[in-house]
């Protein structure tokens, strides 16, 4: 397991008390799970996504994370209608592993509040958080 | 880290190898290293993989009522067990719920060792010790004091015979579930194996992966050493340090119970593993008397537990959450283990492994979950069930064995 500081946490995304990231380009937002969360899950197997059109609130478990060690889920961290998923992660779910924060991202959503970004934590207050 | 836990000899190198450490058995173990549990898993299938198990315990019993006090508290009959033979089975309390299963080693008519899991070393010596009463028997828990790794795999034989004296001999009649060699002074009648540099070794031919290999009991002081020359040894063949993940998904996919959650603190009966119970050939009775056999009759209330292989391989979380329901959706009862074996998948109706000969070609195998399940009436194999929790659910297959095409079992000869 990598330490904190081994862990690349990008400025441009914001963050979730369950380590999912979100960010805001144009009126769209792209999620995904930190550095740190495929860390802790170890080897990923399989992702399971939600269909195009579905919609969520904020904090919804919208699909589910299979890493050799568990099953996770993975919730919402915005309210919003889910316009894209990474259909790559099908045959490549390592993604999440290797590329958390570009070629591993899950979903793309229109946002229904774009305000609630701003409960999401920056890269500071979600380090600060992890070091307990 | 919590600092409570108890480190093997090899801890620094599993944190040097930048390995994922957690809590078993209260020891800080590793889960996987960097290549990563799928690799590693692998890496057993098709040449060979080291295990750290130093966490696991042994016991010496020796004495005039050795034999007498072991064949009372053990399920398996071993009046037929001949010295430099080892056999599985378990110990059971009164209520005949097993307390930890385990590997019985005989050096000789009155000295045998046992070998259990993490942690259990004093329990299941203070359980003998109640148990034997006047007998001529002293009991001597080694945890602490044995090293322990394993080697599983194809290659194990020639990647060992690098670093062994007389190989040749050693590996000479050696079926599975025997062993050479003892790990300080050999009692009489055990002849020695050592390294190239004279270091001791017991040289078991077991394992915990289904697969080929052997254990190996070490000085602790000798554990490091011999674990880096392995590597080295083994280089040419791929060789993998392997984590507690892998041993997991390994050992599921071979059908062998983990202690403490296949089997544990319920009846040791109706289960996969009747072999670990002394039955006679018409299985309507046992060989012998043993301590918590009365417990075993059969009862109403009854459980059953099941291997089973999923349709993909897609996972349930184990615990309470998640609902065992037939095709009528009736719980029937709880998942205990499941996880993924990488190294099998579906062909038609038939469950394949990357050793499996003549395999079709096109067919990508990507692993299916597979697991043990405990259910309150007993099925038929090939009954379909589903594993639920919450909105998320798996389907799965009653099955009698999953990973097929193992190498355990097969002749020595086959791999030197």
């Amino acid at each position: 397991m990598k330490e904190i500081s081994d862990l690349n946490f990008p400025e441009d995304v914001k963050y979730t008390k369950d380590h999912e990231w979100s960010k805001s380009c144009g009126d769209i937002v792209t999620i995904g799970l930190s550095d740190y969360a495929q860390d802790q899950l170890g080897e990923i197997v399989f992702v399971e996504l939600p269909e195009v059109g579905d919609s969520f609130s904020q904090g919804d478990e919208f699909g589910s994370v299979e890493s050799v060690k568990a099953v996770s889920e993975v919730y919402i961290p915005i309210s919003g209608e889910i316009v894209g998923i990474n259909e790559d992660l099908e045959d490549a779910p390592e993604l999440v592993n290797e590329d958390c924060y570009e070629g591993g991202w899950i979903i793309k959503i229109k946002p229904e509040d774009p305000s609630q970004l701003d409960d999401l934590m920056d890269k500071a207050a979600y380090l600060n958080m992890l070091k307990g | 880290m919590n600092t409570s836990l108890k480190t093997t000899s090899l801890h620094q190198w599993h944190k040097d190898a930048g390995a994922k450490m957690a809590d078993f058995g209260g020891f800080d173990m590793p889960l996987w290293y960097e290549a990563g549990v799928k690799n590693e898993h692998l890496a057993v299938l098709k040449s060979a993989g080291i295990f750290d198990t130093s966490h696991m315990a042994c016991i010496n019993v020796g004495g005039k009522d050795s034999f007498a006090l072991i064949n009372f508290c053990f399920t398996r009959d071993i009046v037929s067990l001949k010295t430099g033979r080892c056999v599985y089975g378990a110990f059971l309390d009164e209520q005949g719920h097993c307390i930890d299963d385990a590997i019985v080693y005989k050096f000789g008519e009155t000295q045998f060792m046992i070998c259990v899991n993490a942690g259990m070393g004093a329990a299941i010596a203070s359980h003998l010790d109640s148990k034997k009463k006047q007998m001529d028997v002293s009991i001597e828990d080694l945890s602490g004091k044995i090293a322990k790794m394993d080697i599983q795999g194809k290659n194990s034989a020639k990647i060992l015979a690098k670093l062994i004296k007389n190989p040749e001999i050693v590996f000479d009649k050696m079926p599975y579930f025997s062993f050479k060699g003892h790990f300080s002074n050999a009692p009489d009648g055990i002849e020695n194996v050592t390294l190239a540099d004279g270091t001791p070794i017991l040289l078991s031919r077991s394992g915990y992966t289904g697969e080929f290999g052997f254990e190996i009991f070490i000085a602790p002081a000798a554990i490091v050493a011999l674990w880096e020359k392995t590597l080295i040894a083994g280089e040419e063949f791929g060789i993998t340090a392997c984590g507690l993940g892998a041993r997991d998904s390994l050992r599921a996919g071979a059908c062998l119970p983990l202690s403490h959650q296949d089997i544990g603190h319920w009846k040791f009966t109706n289960h996969p593993w009747s072999f670990a119970l002394p039955y006679t050939a018409d299985k309507k009775g046992f060989t012998k008397d043993f301590f918590g056999a009365k417990a075993l009759a059969p009862a109403d209330d009854d459980k059953f537990v099941y291997p089973f292989v999923g349709d993909t391989l897609r996972k349930a979380n184990t615990g309470e959450n998640t609902e065992v329901l037939d095709e009528n959706c009736q719980n029937l009862g709880q998942v205990l283990t499941c996880a993924t074996d990488m190294g099998i998948g579906w062909l038609e109706n038939k469950i394949v492994s990357i050793n499996t000969p003549d395999l079709p070609q096109d067919l990508k195998i990507k692993g299916l979950s597979c697991g043990f399940v405990m259910v309150s009436k007993p099925l038929e194999p090939g009954v379909k069930l589903s594993l639920k929790e919450g909105k998320r659910s798996i389907d799965v297959t009653f099955v009698t064995d999953i990973r097929p095409n193992r190498t355990a079992r097969m002749k020595l000869d086959n791999f030197i």
